[in-house]
């Protein structure tokens, strides 16, 4: 059997056990006002006293920021020097050399913007260490999200894996048949075909049967159907949900009123 | 009502059933393209294949779904993207509807309204969100534009405009050539079957076509990209 693919930490924590919907709510009550509200301290701030915090109360700080090293962080960091030196403007002069010029004004937009990235990637990572896929997904399905679209995800989670391991496999495969995948770019394009070609179409092949196998367990009736976990949801999550759509409101309002 | 009828017609088992496989195509396809260090993403061809086969909005739903679990499972960047790969489904579904997916020339066409579509798309969530500047490679031919003096939106539109045809007008015939290996019998229980027309023992070829095309569109790009870059005077 494969591992199934997701990023979540299994611990007992405040962030694990709260609803997956209050979680995802909270995601987008970090995204908006990092984005929408206009004072130059608002990502940094957020960062500090927001998300770090998160990850410690949700005991997966060490998976956290080990995710922060190895996947935002380069983003970030490309992003801030890209952008403190190329993006035209300002006037405070701080370094010059060659046609680069590097301005007070763009060295601070690059460092807030470097920041927003960050509260973003960081609130979507926190989000899935803290919940497993399938508990997402029976929360919403319970709340009126078709079923199909809770299949499609879950589906997708187990299928990539078995795909993955199957692309090896053939990857491994053609390479002791002597099919070359490394040397000339002429080359390398032409071992697409044979590597693309027994993927795809045996993965497809599939696909007929899965339908029929699926049909048969009642995937297109609509009858209401029973889930085998309940999710809670409690009055604390209601409020935190209330609190957020606040925040995220405030916000908006921010945006219209100073600028 | 009529829309929601005719959506609806569109989304029965199989096409359920082939949404999670075409994602699961796009991610994978997404690696082997990186294993094999080509200079395209290649990673909408289940995208395509979805929206030629199931309809415009099937594939749009297949493109969202796609950057949410990428993003979800992969790489947590992938989730401001979903827009981008919303519009190339749907526009590759419109276009499949209008018979624009039946012989190779026709899908090279496709290809290029969906690469006009994704370069239009992308470029306020670049501007806006990353302001101008995005994690990719081609964000240096962005720069160097900015540098010239023009304006960030322009700077980002062509950047996109130069770089989309190639990927997606590959990324169509490549989803061609796999159509054309499939059986009229498989491709008769998806819900638009009327869109897709299969030449008997044509698959091998037509890949090898598509290829070829693919190839060429690369080193087009290769000499703009080497003209536009070097410096000027």
């Amino acid at each position: 059997m494969h591992e199934r693919l997701s990023f979540y930490i299994k611990r007992d924590s405040p962030l694990h056990r709260l609803n997956p919907l209050t979680k995802l709510t909270l995601i987008f009550g970090l995204i908006l006002p990092a984005f929408l509200v206009p004072f130059y301290w608002t990502p940094h701030l957020l960062l500090i006293v927001v998300v770090f915090p998160l990850a410690f109360l949700g005991r997966v700080q060490r998976e956290y920021f080990a995710a922060s090293a190895r996947l935002i962080l380069p983003v970030a960091g490309f992003l801030f020097v890209m952008q403190a030196l190329f993006i035209p403007g300002g006037e405070t002069v701080l370094a010059k050399a060659w046609f680069l010029t590097l301005t007070k004004e763009s060295l601070m937009f690059a460092f807030a913007n470097a920041m927003r990235i960050m509260v973003m990637v960081s609130s979507f990572t926190l989000f899935m260490l803290t919940t497993h896929p399938s508990e997402l997904m029976s929360d919403l399905t319970q709340r009126g999200l078709p079923g199909q679209f809770a299949y499609v995800i879950i589906a997708t989670l187990q299928i990539i894996p078995q795909m993955q391991a199957k692309a090896n496999t053939i990857i491994a495969a053609q390479r002791s048949r002597g099919l070359d995948t490394e040397s000339s770019f002429a080359r390398r394009i032409r071992a697409l075909v044979p590597l693309v070609g027994p993927l795809v179409f045996g993965s497809l092949v599939e696909v007929e049967e899965r339908a029929i196998a699926i049909e048969a367990r009642g995937f297109t009736s609509s009858r209401p159907k029973t889930s085998l976990r309940e999710i809670v949801d409690r009055p604390l999550d209601k409020g935190l949900r209330w609190f957020l759509l606040f925040v995220m409101l405030a916000a908006l309002l921010s945006r219209i009123w100073f600028s | 009502m009529k829309l929601f009828d005719s959506i609806k017609k569109d989304f029965n088992t199989m096409t359920w059933v082939l949404i999670p496989v075409a994602i699961a195509i796009n991610v994978v396809m997404g690696q082997i393209v990186v294993v094999l260090r080509l200079p395209v993403y290649l990673d909408s061809i289940g995208t395509m294949l979805v929206a030629a086969l199931c309809g415009p909005w099937a594939g749009a739903l297949t493109g969202t779904l796609s950057n949410i679990i990428w993003g979800l499972a992969i790489d947590p960047n992938a989730f401001p993207w979903w827009p981008v790969a919303f519009f190339i489904g749907l526009v590759t579904g419109i276009c499949a509807n209008a018979g624009l997916f039946k012989t190779i020339w026709k899908v090279v066409i496709s290809g290029f309204l969906v690469a006009l579509t994704a370069a239009i798309v992308s470029t306020p969530i670049a501007v806006y969100l990353y302001g101008g500047i995005t994690a990719s490679g081609s964000s240096f031919i962005t720069a160097y534009l900015l540098q010239t003096g023009r304006g960030v939106i322009e700077a980002v539109f062509s950047t996109n405009f130069l770089v989309e045809p190639i990927d997606k007008i590959s990324t169509a015939l490549l989803a061609f050539a796999i159509i054309q290996g499939l059986s009229m019998r498989f491709v008769a229980r998806f819900p638009r079957p009327q869109n897709i027309e299969i030449q008997e023992g044509g698959g091998r070829t037509q890949l090898w076509i598509a290829l070829v095309v693919v190839v060429v569109l690369i080193l087009i790009a290769a000499f703009v990209l080497v003209r536009i870059l070097a410096p000027s005077g």
